[in-house]
């Protein structure tokens, strides 16, 4: 709720008075009319004030910046290993946007992850007798069950006792991360290995690559078809609909007889079900294990990706990957320039905290 | 000691005062009636700081006061009780009157508080212990600390708005008794009320307002309540809209021993009335009495915890919102902003809220936009929606053309039976005579309607047969031929008796 209220200001004209304020003003607002202006332009800021701390640390933002770049797309491998890297942002972030659309504050992403990929390594390992191409969806399927699951759990908690769902899915988070651990300290551990992880999954159920020769694995391919999905039941089916309705307005809702108990349960199964197969993707294409803390950072990152997006589901897609590249070119900005790689996290939330302002300067909410 | 010239405050297009004298001598309770958005509140307001004026002088204490907030006004020697309390439940008696008060030392002292706290007490008979919590004590010991809170801040004039609404018949007893006492002391007292009773007894001058003016100013020796009844409603009613004498049709609606009970508190009492086609069931009464909880039963939104609600002979007691709309059941609440209307979506969207699962607007869980597009083109043609377009969102567009939206979606469909819960509030001249003539197009289609206001005016314009609604109570319609104006405006102020007498 208070997530999406501070984007909510009230529609106050200024007084009259003011005809060149007034101008400048409709002037700028025009410049900001546009998501992606506003984003851009966020972006932009958030680069010039990072610049500044880049200065002041002694080093040159321009290089850093080129390293950055370089990083982020210098080679095949770079672009491939950015991708992999905006993969579960993407499907974890359009969970979240649709939850918060519906003023349902889901901020279970990351045991959400976990919990999926505990599901998919279980079965990738079962050793049922089944072909690769069979058993590989079943393992992804079993993702988007278990993390399902554990979103529908924080939702039937949430529900049923009357507990805030932010509380809801944080603290679920703790549990389905130490589960992993628990997980991989017994029955899915590798035995004899010096740290928790599982055995290495049979090569045969390894999602395939995208570009033969790089590690670019199809779970973009998945984050497209997602984020399509999500716009389409968003905008396009009574179930979106109602999510609107609700998002909107709790009394609305209950005046035209929706029940926002069922609709809640829904989107929060449909988020779980996203950030569950977010959770096998990274098991079965990036690591090819289930590893200890593999989903570290996932659920705060999903939360910006959507609120990045400004909860539009289409748009969670470059948001995804503004961030995931933005990572991925850090380590080499760290390596070339010697600019700290955490200095990302910085562009990463001046970026969110500029782009809520310029939702807040749009004196709207934005349209449902 | 108080002395307000010529006030007036507008909001928006709205005149909320416009010029309003009221005089205030010390050792005097002063009585200021109203309906409900008379502007009694809105002047109360200016008085306090809370909102400033746009024309008019205001002397308290011969001193003059003006472009105050609270905090000066407070300083000045005034008190507000306001109807909904600030005061901290999971904090004492005494921590309550400490917070926020003035003082010049950082450090508090409550030993000191309390003991003027039982001082105070002492002399006005509140009877508060200081060290109570105030999550602890009943809804009527509460208003005392509100009281005491203001005295202890030095007010020499308090403002009581509406004060007695939520207490029982004792506490308002007790209440009045703690008034007689302040005025005693040579402390004034503003009383905002709709109950002429509790008026009559206490007060020594009665100010009338409607419509955001004086309407008349009276000793209340000599005054009668049907008088100030009648003052309060305005003697004049305005020529009626045309409406034809159409024979009402068979029964359609009935509702039998109706009651809703919701956390043990009773907010309807068992209610029982029939609605035939086209016919207008106009509903008076003060806010707050139960007409949102008896229009949401209706509706479906919340269910009845006893007795039954019968459309076209089908028992909806305990049917969904959907089953009740596929019956016919339409509904207008009373508040656009949030209910009726879901302001941040476009004019097509809301114009299909009660549809959009259903074909031809969607298939298969699928919305067919263009539908939607062209049901929106119709629709606005048909009820003179302006808008620049009809996918911008529905906050842009006037509160006229808002309502325009919500009526073309539940009168549009022809409903057997419609609940309007003030379904002019807020608009225009214009846009509430639109409003009215649409209603009464549907009567004259053989629509049953409930139409429910505090204005005895609509009720008085529109009703076929007129009952009045009162602490959760509905009396017995009364024919429009036969119905008495200053007994209506006697029932709407809390005359038990005559509620009772008829429903008996």
């Amino acid at each position: 709720m208070t997530i999406l209220s501070n984007i909510d200001t009230v529609n106050n004209e200024p007084p009259p008075r003011k005809v060149t304020f007034m101008k400048a003003a409709s002037v700028l607002r025009r410049l900001l009319a546009g998501t992606a202006t506003r984003a851009t332009l966020a972006v932009a800021l958030a680069l010039l004030v990072t610049a500044v701390l880049i200065l002041i640390s002694g080093k040159n933002p321009l290089l850093a910046y080129a390293a950055l770049l370089k990083g982020a797309f210098g080679s095949i491998d770079r672009i491939a290993f950015g991708f992999n890297k905006s993969t579960p942002y993407i499907l974890a972030g359009l969970g979240v946007a649709l939850c918060f659309r519906a003023n349902v504050i889901n901020i279970g992403a990351e045991g959400q992850i976990a919990v999926g990929g505990i599901g998919a390594t279980a079965v990738a390992l079962s050793g049922l007798a089944l072909p690769g191409l069979l058993l590989m969806p079943l393992a992804l399927l079993a993702g988007v069950v278990c993390g399902a699951a554990w979103s529908g759990l924080a939702a039937f908690v949430s529900l049923k006792r009357g507990v805030h769902e932010v509380l809801c899915t944080l603290l679920l988070n703790f549990v389905g991360v130490l589960l992993v651990s628990e997980m991989l300290h017994g029955k899915l551990g590798e035995p004899g290995a010096g740290f928790p992880q599982s055995p290495l999954l049979p090569r045969a159920i390894w999602l395939p690559k995208l570009v033969a020769g790089t590690d670019l694995h199809i779970g973009i391919v998945l984050a497209v078809i997602a984020t399509v999905a999500c716009h389409i039941l968003f905008w396009r089916t009574t179930f979106g609909f109602r999510l609107r309705i609700m998002g909107a307005s709790r009394d609305a809702a209950r005046y035209v007889g929706i029940s926002s108990i069922r609709q809640t349960m829904r989107v929060m199964l449909i988020a779980g079900g996203l950030a569950g197969l977010a959770g096998g993707v990274e098991v079965l294409g990036v690591h090819y294990r289930l590893i200890e803390g593999f989903s570290a950072g996932f659920g705060f990152n999903a939360v910006g990706v959507a609120l990045l997006a400004s909860l539009n589901p289409l748009a969670v897609l470059p948001a995804g990957l503004f961030i995931g590249f933005l990572e991925a070119g850090a380590l080499a900005m760290q390596r070339e320039v010697g600019v700290p790689s955490s200095l990302v996290f910085v562009i990463q939330g001046l970026t969110m905290v500029f782009v809520l302002c310029a939702l807040g300067l749009r004196g709207e909410r934005s349209k449902v | 000691m108080l002395e307000m010239r010529g006030i007036k405050k507008a909001y928006g297009t709205v005149q909320a005062n416009r010029g309003i004298d009221l005089d205030v001598a010390a050792g005097q309770i002063v009585g200021l009636l109203g309906e409900n958005g008379s502007g009694k509140s809105t002047l109360m307001k200016l008085l306090f700081g809370v909102v400033s004026a746009d024309a008019g002088t205001i002397r308290f204490k011969d001193k003059p006061l003006s472009g105050h907030g609270p905090a000066q006004a407070m300083a000045a020697g005034l008190g507000m009780i306001h109807q909904h309390f600030t005061l901290v439940e999971a904090m004492s008696v005494t921590e309550n009157v400490m917070l926020g008060a003035p003082g010049s030392s950082p450090w508090l002292s409550p030993r000191e508080t309390a003991s003027r706290i039982r001082q105070e007490s002492a002399t006005y008979g509140l009877d508060i212990d200081p060290d109570a919590m105030i999550g602890d004590l009943p809804h009527g010991r509460r208003q005392r600390v509100e009281i005491v809170k203001a005295i202890l801040r030095g007010a020499d004039l308090l403002i009581l708005d509406e004060p007695t609404s939520n207490l029982s018949p004792p506490e308002v007893e007790g209440l009045l008794g703690i008034m007689a006492r302040l005025r005693d002391q040579g402390r004034a007292i503003v009383f905002i009320s709709h109950k002429l009773d509790e008026v009559i007894a206490i007060c020594s001058e009665v100010v009338v307002l409607r419509d955001g003016a004086v309407a008349g100013t009276c000793r209340v020796e000599g005054a009668t309540r049907a008088g100030l009844a009648r003052m309060m409603v305005g003697r004049d009613m305005p020529p009626p809209i045309a409406r034809e004498a159409t024979a009402a049709g068979r029964n359609v609606l009935h509702v039998g021993q109706m009651a809703l009970t919701e956390r043990g508190v009773e907010r309807l009492a068992p209610i029982s009335f029939s609605l035939r086609a086209g016919e207008i069931l106009a509903i008076a009464g003060i806010d707050g009495n139960g007409q949102t909880e008896l229009a949401e039963c209706l509706a479906g939104l919340r269910l009845p915890t006893a007795g039954g609600i019968d459309l076209d002979g089908h028992d909806i007691t305990l049917a969904s919102v959907g089953e009740r709309t596929e019956l016919g059941m339409a509904y207008i609440p009373v508040d656009r902003a949030t209910m009726s209307l879901v302001t941040g979506m476009s004019v097509s969207d809301n114009l299909a809220l009660r549809d959009f699962d259903k074909p031809p607007l969607s298939r298969g869980g699928y919305l067919a936009r263009s539908y939607f597009a062209e049901r929106a083109r119709e629709m606005s043609q048909r009820f003179a929606i302006k808008a620049s377009g009809l996918d911008i969102a529905a906050r842009t567009l006037s509160g006229g053309n808002q309502q325009k939206i919500v009526l073309a979606r539940e009168i549009g469909r022809h409903p057997a039976v419609m609940i309007a819960h003030q379904p002019v509030w807020g608009l225009d001249p214009g846009a509430t005579h639109f409003v009215i003539e649409q209603i009464l197009a549907l009567r004259a289609a053989g629509g049953a309607i409930i139409y429910i206001s505090s204005s005895l005016e609509e009720v008085m314009t529109l009703g076929d047969r007129i009952a009045v609604m009162q602490g959760g109570r509905l009396s017995i319609p009364i024919d429009r031929d036969t119905v008495d104006l200053t007994q209506i405006g006697l029932m709407m102020a809390g005359d038990d008796s005559l509620i009772h007498g008829a429903a008996a």
